[in-house]
């Protein structure tokens, strides 16, 4: 016989009230947290220990205001309300924890009266106690427990030491489940009776609101209010470039001398040629910009975690909704700028079905952090003679042109795929500001390196080395190929010539010579088609083959000084500036074509997506390259 | 005369309230199921607002609630959202 599943503890609250804070705090898990209504967009459960042996499941819940009238089912709050109905009907023992913000007492006890309606155990953790009381203000917890006939807790989801307490505390309410009463009550009443304000108090409670007030009164001013904000995201996506580049370049230099030291010690050969051009130069190339994604995800979170995220909703909901979106959408969007594929499921959060769709469809245009590597790679390797500053100008522009490609897409969508007749209006809480954890940024960071190096060591890796393969068998009709290398070329350049990937990249050139592609290039663009990382992938791979083996040059270098077969530099400014501009528009990332597909529930938007941002891509690539070409 | 003046006035909206004015909800003429998530949210009949601020060009309204929530509200909306002083 197994043992039954553990009894269910689901926290339920309304959004931002600190239900994702608890849930690590209890299973000492990772569920984001951020200071902003709609951060979990999805269901996560952990198992936890009680000190009696017993075990409890919790459960991660979207936000709710509220559990009566019918929710929108692909929302966030459909969800979570999706979770609790199913488990009311399966008769699972389970127990409903309210997470109920202090310092929104009154508006969380709607919540909580609305539950005990349910007939549903109930308990109500009363979390951010830590905020009340530095406003002089408690809630009197025993007060609060028999008013509502349920028991209360008060704690505070920061505190580390808090966690055996709270943990008894629902294993204790869990064990003695029963049906809450139901008798009739005033929210507001409760609210007053159980809250206890100190002589200090009132002060204190203005002091908090006055700091909140002023820094709006600076960051939501009418004029000033929006330049912040773009000067914000030039800092933003500045910051990555100006302090991460210089690190990428000192690890690539690192790199290339340990490939060389390799070369040395091993001597030529087909495993010497695996490890320093397929591993070094395939995955190392990836892995040289672990800064950039570090720097980015620390500087997210310092936006998320302050409360900046909805003022910024705040700000753009006009421009946004123009363009058929709306201040709901922003969130996803900036998300987006590091990945796409949570940034799709967070587009749970817009309450409009047509704004939502247009959402999806329009954030893979938005510059992920996979993006990273070969704008990193272009730039250095075509602007080199320009300054830092005007470098970081350039990568700062490409997130733009990526953020204006995104609103044009969604303006063109909403006039020709989806209409919606009336957009449903925002409506969105502003919560308080609140001082990031330095603490939090850092393991985050930590964790996106982490991750970063796991990826590129795991599938980046593997792609790479069956990239270096292709690249070395020899291909169909090899030998008119290998008479098409450079005169006087070593044995390794003949062999890459001849390979079965330079076949293929050879078939497609008549197709992207008007963009500036040559056969090199469409490996890489072919080999990205599944992840964009490949691309730079490829390319160390293919110019580490071609490369001098007595004196290897950084990988930018070699590709400044690529040469076609007539012997003239093969890429320049146009192709690098066309390059740019495929990757700008190009959603080459299954990831993110599986995640529409499964948040629309639909083969067609994803095929849509694909096919639509290939084919802008591509025009677009065309147009700057002619264009680029003639300007000179 | 002056009372009789003010009861011929058209009730107002929260969109026509300037920043730094309060007023109470009254009504919220809307479809049943919008006007329900709208109380949830607290935005309800008896709720006592404050616009603190409009953002630019037409955008949403800076509103704090009587409980001390601050949301963000789209400008139409508001106008469906009666209210008196
Ligand atoms: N000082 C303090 N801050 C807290 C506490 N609990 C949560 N917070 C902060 O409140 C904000 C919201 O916390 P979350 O845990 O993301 O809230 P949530 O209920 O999961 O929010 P959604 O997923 O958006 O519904 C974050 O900025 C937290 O750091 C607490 O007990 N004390
Ligand atoms: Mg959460």
């Amino acid at each position: 016989m197994s043992a039954a599943p553990p009894p269910v503890v689901a926290l339920v609250g309304r959004p931002n009230a600190g239900k994702s804070s608890l849930y690590n705090l209890l299973t000492g898990g990772h569920a984001k947290v951020g200071n902003f209504p709609g951060v979990t967009v999805d269901v996560l459960q952990a198992d936890v220990g009680l000190p009696g042996g017993e075990r409890l499941r919790c459960v991660d819940l979207p936000g709710v205001y509220t559990v009566v009238g019918a929710p929108d089912p692909e929302s966030d709050e459909g969800y979570a309300r999706r979770f609790l109905d199913d488990l009311q009907a399966k008769g699972a023992p389970h127990l409903v924890a309210q997470v109920l913000d202090a310092t929104h007492l009154a508006l969380g006890l709607k919540l909580t009266l609305e539950l005990r309606g349910r007939g549903v155990p109930l308990a109500v953790v009363v979390t951010q106690h830590d905020v009340l009381e530095r406003q002089g203000q408690a809630v009197d917890a025993a007060v609060l427990s028999a008013k509502l006939g349920v028991p209360v807790l008060t704690t505070s989801a920061r505190d580390k030491g808090a966690a055996p307490k709270v943990l008894e505390f629902l294993g204790e309410a869990a064990r003695h489940a029963k049906a809450p009463p139901t008798d009739a009550l005033d929210a507001q009443a409760v609210a007053t009776k159980a809250l206890v304000t100190r002589a200090e108090g009132k002060a204190a409670a203005h002091a908090a609101r006055r700091r909140t007030e002023r820094l709006d009164a600076v960051l939501l001013h009418p004029v000033l209010g929006p330049v912040l904000f773009l000067g914000l995201m030039v800092l933003l996506f500045g910051a990555v470039f100006l302090v991460a580049d210089p690190v990428t370049w000192a690890i690539d230099g690192a790199l290339g001398a340990l490939g060389k030291s390799l070369e040395a010690a091993l001597g030529p050969g087909l495993f010497t040629s695996l490890l320093v051009d397929g591993v070094l130069g395939g995955a190392g190339t990836v892995l040289i910009f672990l800064p950039q994604i570090v720097v980015l995800t620390v500087v997210m979170e310092l936006i998320d975690a302050s409360g900046y995220l909805a003022r910024g909703s705040f700000l753009v909901d006009r421009l946004l909704s123009v363009a058929g979106l709306g201040g709901r959408s922003f969130v996803p969007l900036l998300t987006a700028h590091a990945c796409a594929v949570p940034a799709i499921t967070s587009a749970r959060i817009i309450r409009d079905p047509g704004q939502r769709l247009r959402t999806i469809l329009v954030l893979p245009l938005m510059t992920c952090s996979a993006r990273i590597p070969t704008f990193g790679l272009l730039i250095a390797a075509f602007f080199s003679g320009s300054s830092a500053l005007a470098r970081g100008a350039l990568f700062v522009g490409l997130y733009f042109a990526g953020i204006a490609s995104g609103l044009v897409a969604s303006l063109v969508l909403g006039r020709t795929v989806k209409r919606t007749a009336h957009a449903l209006p925002l409506v969105l809480e502003l919560p308080p500001y609140r001082r990031p954890q330095a603490r939090v940024m850092a393991r985050l960071g930590w964790r996106a390196a982490t991750r970063f190096v796991k990826d590129v060591g795991s599938v980046i890796l593997v792609v790479a080395v069956i990239l270096w393969a292709l690249l070395t068998v020899p291909g169909p009709g090899h030998a008119e190929a290998k008479a098409a290398a450079p005169p006087g070329a070593s044995e390794k350049v003949v062999a890459l010539h001849g390979s079965v990937a330079a076949f293929v990249g050879r078939a497609l050139e008549p197709l992207t010579r008007p963009a500036g592609f040559d056969w090199r290039m469409n490996i890489g663009l072919i080999a990205s088609f599944g992840a964009r990382e490949l691309m730079v992938g490829t390319l160390g791979i293919i110019f580490g083959l071609e490369g001098d083996e007595e004196d290897p040059a950084p990988l930018a270098e070699k590709l400044r000084e690529a040469q076609a077969p007539d012997g003239r530099k093969a890429y320049g400014v146009p192709t690098a500036l066309a390059l740019m501009a495929f990757f700008v528009i190009a959603c080459q990332c299954m990831s993110t074509v599986a995640a529409v597909r499964r948040e629309t529930r639909s083969w067609r938007w994803a095929g849509f997506l694909l096919a639509y941002t290939y084919g802008a891509a591509y025009l677009l690539a065309v147009l700057v390259y002619q264009g680029a070409s003639r300007l000179g | 005369m002056k009372m009789s003046r003010m009861s011929r006035l058209p009730p107002s909206s929260l969109a026509a309230l300037s920043p730094g004015q309060s007023a109470t909800i009254t009504a919220l003429a809307l479809s049943e199921r919008e006007a329900g998530w709208l109380r949830a949210v607290g935005l309800g009949e008896g709720v006592g607002v404050t616009v603190l601020r409009r953002a630019p060009f037409g955008g949403p309204l800076h509103v704090r609630t009587g409980g001390g929530a601050e949301l963000a509200v789209d400008r139409k909306l508001a106008c469906h959202l009666t209210v008196a002083s």
